[in-house]
């Protein structure tokens, strides 16, 4: 993001023809309705599995003693990762100087709000005793990774929130007046949320520097969330679980993850909206060579975590590598390195897999791979304990999860789309004044559609 | 394959591979020496007995025989037998409270951990799962003919702080006479059972004892042990036993684990290292949250006195 902002655009008369484009999806209409209602119900439906298990207690999961983390922890790992492509895009691409990103920073910024928003509450589905989380604050040890992780998931969600509306401001100040098709009260909102804004040097420049801020700042703090939720496992010493190289491969799985969310959100933008005059073929071309970049990082660091264990075979990581490789769970091991990672890569090395359908159905594969990836990394360590399992019924040998249980995780999910419906419908999508600036900046360039 | 298959075929393989290497082992019958063998309780096994017997045979013998009647009992090269069976039940009662008290390779040796009189509760707890048993009891020995009211020891600590008296005295009719030809054993409390310090020895003419204590042994920070002494026969006058506590140790100050500051603590003792190092993060983040937040206020406090129109 530039230091300055050069208010000029403001007089030029493509501003008029990005925000109508633009503004023109924001509102609410028929099929919103409809997609909310059904999403609605179905968070209903599963708000009563959550229900039964308050009622109940976690003896309506598959969890026992054995595999006391399963779903819902993986699930958990899985919000926190996807969520860290807010920071990649808008803080790291963004401060580099890249340009193409701007279309799209908002688009990552929405999946950060909304998936570390709903991460926490993933966490809570875990806990037998919700009405014990503020014990988490009150009798919390400094020295428990849990504490940091509760420190930082709140750290990053309130930044990801501060970041998109801090960037939204001039936006909610250029609809002043071209929102008319829009609710009353989504106009009141926007009044609100547009902080008196009108777009003095003076604004921008405090406005920069507040944007400025947070960018930096949200780098560490996504950083921090993901390394200290890899620290949760990696402090321990059980097979699988016990490495130093943790932090890392958890952060470039991360990025796998959102950069195939981003992707499939890009899409729907594109394409529902109509605005591929913004979110251009480059875009998605950009966006799959990110998405290789960060793919081969991440397959670098599985190379490294799952190969050197398995060239030592240590007792216990050899059992564990077993059941991974060659036992109960080869099957999904193999589909998600496969799937999700390596066929992926090659596909993306060639130009037509990087337009926009094959790049969707790519994104798609990848972010199911990355949630069952998410399982692998819990559950097989669990299933391995140092102790022999007997004299235990045998339902806890093995983790199988209950219709409650994945009811409950597909409640999270649900309400992280509802979180971005919302987000994307309601409020502009692409930021109105980065594009106009950069398109008042740069006249001759015409976006290859 | 199926897990559980896999799981079978790879037990059958241990199992076997364990057999092969304890067969040795599993072919000598323990030998029970002849006059341990015929030895009987002198109590008769009442309700008491057996209910004590049960807490005790559920501490301390339940995680390798498993609950008597349930076969549950731990998959171990030898087999721990289940004490219903007739394998186990096959035993005399003097064969049953020498297998108890000295043990065999995995069996461990129960003598210094638990009296005679817990060992016979827990013969008479497993005895209840026999329907044929009649239990014999034997007839109480005698000391030579001599009969006590009271049979009593007492420690003392010789000056040179390297070895502890134990005098055994009967008393009869408030008169006390020193028992000479009876073994006494010393012990010292320890975190995990007790240390049996010296080695068991007789009571000489004047009925005493003199134990060497090894001269590293480590007491609290004044030095202090806590030791107890008793016969170790308890068929003549029962369990005669007497604690004392004496400064024979080096003194030994280690501050226990939850005393200082560490990572295992409570939150109050954080190391503070960790305790900065959060909350200087902690304040930085959110200050600057703040500054941000402030700056928001800033822009709308600006626009107010702008007017423009868009």
């Amino acid at each position: 993001m530039a230091s300055e902002v050069n208010t000029s655009f403001l007089k030029d008369r493509r501003l008029d023809r990005i925000a109508t484009d633009i503004l023109r999806p924001v509102g609410v209409d028929r099929g919103f309705y409809i997609w909310m209602a059904s999403l609605g119900t179905l968070l209903l439906v599963c708000l009563y599995a959550y229900f039964i298990q308050l009622d109940k207690g976690l003896i309506v999961t598959g969890l026992r003693d054995y595999v006391s983390w399963g779903m819902y922890i993986s699930n958990f790992v899985f919000f926190v990762a996807t969520s860290l492509v807010g920071m990649l895009i808008s803080s790291v691409l963004g401060m580099m100087g890249y340009k193409w990103i701007k279309p799209i920073g908002r688009i990552a910024e929405i999946i950060a709000v909304a998936f570390s928003a709903v991460a926490g509450l993933v966490i809570v589905s875990d806990m037998g005793r919700p009405e014990r989380l503020p014990y988490v604050f009150m009798y919390g040890r400094i020295q428990s990774p849990i504490l940091w992780d509760v420190t930082v998931v709140t750290t990053y969600m309130t930044l990801s929130i501060l970041l998109y509306i801090l960037t939204m401001i001039p936006d909610m100040a250029i609809s002043r007046g071209r929102i008319g098709h829009a609710p009353t009260w989504l106009q009141k909102t926007y009044e609100f949320l547009s902080f008196n804004f009108k777009h003095t040097p003076e604004q921008y420049k405090i406005l920069l520097k507040a944007v400025r801020i947070l960018l930096i700042l949200i780098v560490p703090t996504a950083f921090a969330i993901h390394t200290v939720t890899s620290w949760l496992f990696a402090v321990t010493t059980r097979p699988g679980w016990d490495s130093t190289i943790f932090g890392p491969y958890f952060l470039s799985g991360a990025f796998v993850a959102g950069s195939a969310a981003v992707i499939i959100l890009m899409f729907f933008v594109r394409n529902n909206y109509k605005l591929n005059r913004y979110i251009t073929l480059e875009h998605f071309d950009k966006m799959g060579k990110l998405l290789f970049l960060v793919s081969i990082v991440y397959f670098y660091f599985n190379l490294n975590e799952y190969l050197v264990p398995a060239y030592k075979m240590k007792t216990f990581e050899a059992r564990h590598l077993t059941e991974l490789f060659v036992g109960e769970f080869a099957f999904m091991f193999w589909s998600v390195q496969l799937l999700g990672l390596i066929i992926p890569m090659i596909l993306l090395l060639f130009k037509p897999m990087r337009k926009p359908m094959p790049m969707l159905l790519i994104a798609i594969v990848v972010l199911i791979a990355s949630w069952f990836k998410r399982l692998l990394i819990v559950v097989p360590t669990m299933e391995s304990p140092f102790l022999p399992k007997q004299h235990v019924p045998d339902a806890w040998m093995v983790y199988h999860p209950t219709i409650v249980e994945t009811a409950i995780t597909i409640g999270t999910i649900t309400l992280a789309v509802m979180i971005i419906s919302v987000l994307m419908k309601l409020f502009p999508v692409i930021p109105i004044w980065e594009v106009a600036e950069e398109e008042s900046a740069h006249p001759d360039q015409q976006p290859v559609e | 394959m199926d897990r559980k298959a896999s799981m079978i075929s790879r037990f059958i393989l241990i199992a076997f591979l364990g057999l092969s290497s304890a067969t040795l082992c599993a072919q000598t019958p323990w030998e029970v020496p002849a006059d341990r063998n015929i030895k009987l309780s002198q109590t008769e096994f009442a309700d008491q007995n057996r209910n004590t017997g049960k807490d005790l045979y559920m501490t301390n013998c339940k995680s390798c025989h498993g609950e008597p009647g349930k076969n549950n009992a731990i998959r171990l090269v030898p087999q721990p037998p289940d004490p219903a069976t007739v394998q186990l039940q096959q035993n005399s009662d003097g064969a049953l409270q020498f297998k108890i008290s000295e043990g065999r390779g995995p069996m461990p040796s129960f003598k210094n951990i638990l009296s005679s009189a817990d060992i016979w509760n827990i013969i008479a707890f497993v005895r209840s799962y026999n329907k044929d048993y009649k239990q014999q009891i034997a007839v109480r020995p005698t000391f030579g003919g001599e009969v006590f009211d009271k049979v009593s020891i007492q420690l003392s600590q010789e000056q040179g702080k390297t070895s502890v008296v134990a005098m055994v005295t009967g008393e009869r009719g408030g008169l006390k006479k020193p028992l000479a030809g009876l073994e006494v054993k010393l012990f010292v409390r320890c975190y995990f059972g007790n240390l049996i310090v010296d080695k068991p020895i007789d009571t000489d003419a004047n009925g005493k004892v003199n134990f060497n204590v090894p001269n590293n042994l480590p007491g609290d920070p004044t030095g202090k042990v806590a030791l107890f002494a008793q016969l170790s026969n308890e068929e003549l006058f029962g369990l005669v036993k007497t604690e004392a506590v004496m400064t024979i140790g080096i003194p030994t100050s280690k501050p226990p684990l939850n005393e200082p500051r560490a990572l295992w603590n409570v939150v109050q003792k954080t190391p503070l290292w960790l305790l900065f190092t959060y909350i200087i993060c902690v304040l930085a983040v959110w200050g600057l949250i703040f500054v941000v937040l402030f700056k928001l206020k800033t822009i709308f406090e600006l626009g107010k006195a702008v007017r423009v129109d868009d």
